[in-house]
């Protein structure tokens, strides 16, 4: 353990809208291989809590720690930003997000799209990364779809392009933010499916969603957050299976 | 045949002076444009007030009025710092205003304004989760502007940078007042030396027209270039 730096901790996160605080002094550790979901009602901070993890965001107070190495922070008269954009640059690069609105580049077809960072971030030679791009796709049952451009595939297929791309960047965590939540019902599946994939094969990854039924399968912690404090944490058959607090059980009493 | 009494030469001169101008002064016009947006979208409350200030006095100022300000006041203002030189150091120095690079400056200022404007729009109509995602996969500032801000944005500028343009390839027809002999000040003098303005003048408006029409096909397949993944269906 010792040795093996904690691919992302975070320490004490508080963030503020103007007079209203969201973040309330988060904390969250993410060893290899955990996966940890964020549930909440809508309005608990659970997404701005992932969005303060690769400072799209910019928490107030707190520690980032990514890969053993904390992020230097600095004030400034617009608030407290990173001393180092350079390091923040590095960071983000290991950790990947998948978005609610899948943010594919318009532009670019799907290959394009997930070629994109490994060459100009990473630095990767092109035909490397095209084939390691064709092998992602192929996972992600999009094959046939290299040449696609996003507007021409459904929901469901851009956001496991979306997964593509974030896979095609190694990362150290994967930060997913309610990906099943823009989709079609009968979309979700297949989405879900290669995340379950994914938690299988061990990657360290942190999910904000509404799908019980995949944080109680596939999560080794759950997190539940109620006005930007988590009320409860744990294991998921303790969590859910056994929820202690009556708001917790209010949120996951089915609704009709 | 038309007879121009000797004057083709000089008339195919005057419109590659016009053409030339008019390329110049939209690169110049282009990169203000850039720089003056950037300026109004920054948080910085100096470079929003500059280029607010700009974009103000450019499109409150008659273009006739800001071209000769820039050329005859230029001229004499480069003289009163010369003239400063000479009697405080002895350096001996003198400048003078070239017309043509007047022109090229006053047409690529005014419209560097225009284009502020028309590049800002452009910019805020790219969706914010296209430029977030190329932050949150470790894009610099520098490469998500480079890769996705600006070939999304000019899907939205073209439009507007198309009309610009053609404004500006007319406008280049007021450089004649400072000198400068692009073609619709040789047709003038042809006309008056001829008596024949009509002969002249309407081949300069079809020389103006030709321009306009190849340029409108240029931009009609720019726009296309940069609709690629926008709806249409393969």
């Amino acid at each position: 353990m010792a040795d093996t730096p904690i691919p992302l901790e975070v320490r004490n996160i508080t963030k503020r809208f103007g007079d209203t605080e969201v973040l309330k002094g988060l904390s969250l550790q993410a060893h290899k291989g955990d996966v940890i979901t964020l549930i909440g009602a809508s309005g608990s901070g659970k997404s701005t809590f992932l969005r303060c993890m690769n400072l799209l965001e910019q928490p107030d107070e707190g520690e980032l720690i990514v890969h053993g190495e904390p992020i230097r922070f600095k004030q400034t008269r617009h608030g407290r930003e990173p001393a180092d954009w350079k390091q923040v640059v590095a960071m983000r690069a290991k950790l990947s997000m998948v978005f609610q609105s899948f943010n594919l580049w318009a532009h670019m077809t799907l290959l394009e799209n997930v070629i994109e960072a490994p060459v100009h971030v990473l630095g990767k030679p092109k035909q490397e990364a095209i084939a390691h791009a064709r092998e992602l796709l192929e996972r992600v049952g999009l094959a046939e779809r290299a040449a696609y451009y996003p507007a021409q595939m459904s929901g469901g297929q851009q956001q496991r392009g979306a997964i593509a791309r974030a896979l095609a960047m190694d990362p150290e965590v994967m930060l997913f933010d309610e990906p099943t939540s823009a989709l079609d019902p009968e979309l979700v599946g297949d989405v879900l499916k290669v995340m379950r994939d994914l938690a299988k094969e061990g990657r360290t990854m942190i999910v904000v969603t509404h799908e019980m039924a995949f944080a109680r399968d596939v999560s080794t912690q759950v997190i539940y957050l109620h006005q930007g404090q988590v009320e409860e944490a744990g294991p998921p058959d303790e969590v859910l299976g056994n929820p202690r607090s009556e708001r917790l059980r209010q949120f996951l009493a089915p609704k009709h | 045949m038309i007879d121009l009494h000797g004057y083709g030469p000089r008339l195919a001169e005057g419109a590659l002076i016009t053409l030339e101008l008019a390329v110049l002064s939209l690169i110049l016009a282009v990169i203000l444009g850039l720089l003056t947006a950037s300026a109004k979208m920054s948080r910085s409350r100096l470079a929003h007030g500059i280029g607010t200030l700009y974009t103000t006095i450019i499109r409150g100022v008659p273009d006739l009025v800001l071209m000769m300000l820039l050329f005859f006041g230029g001229q004499i203002g480069i003289n009163q710092v010369t003239d400063t030189l000479y009697d405080q150091f002895g350096i001996d120095l003198f400048i003078n205003v070239n017309a043509f690079v007047a022109g090229v400056l006053t047409i690529g200022l005014i419209f560097g304004a225009y284009m502020g404007e028309t590049f800002r729009g452009a910019f805020l109509a790219v969706d914010s989760g296209q430029i977030e995602a190329g932050r949150a996969y470790g894009m610099s500032h520098w490469l998500v502007f480079r890769r996705i801000r600006f070939p999304q944005m000019m899907r939205h500028a073209i439009p507007g940078l198309s009309n610009n343009w053609m404004v500006l390839l007319k406008t280049t027809a007021l450089v004649s007042v400072i000198g400068l002999s692009d073609m619709v000040r040789v047709a003038s003098e042809a006309s008056k030396a001829t008596r024949e303005p009509f002969t002249f003048m309407i081949i300069v408006a079809a020389i103006y027209l030709l321009i306009a029409s190849v340029s409108e096909w240029g931009f009609a397949r720019l726009q296309k270039r940069y609709d690629v993944g926008y709806g249409e269906v393969k």
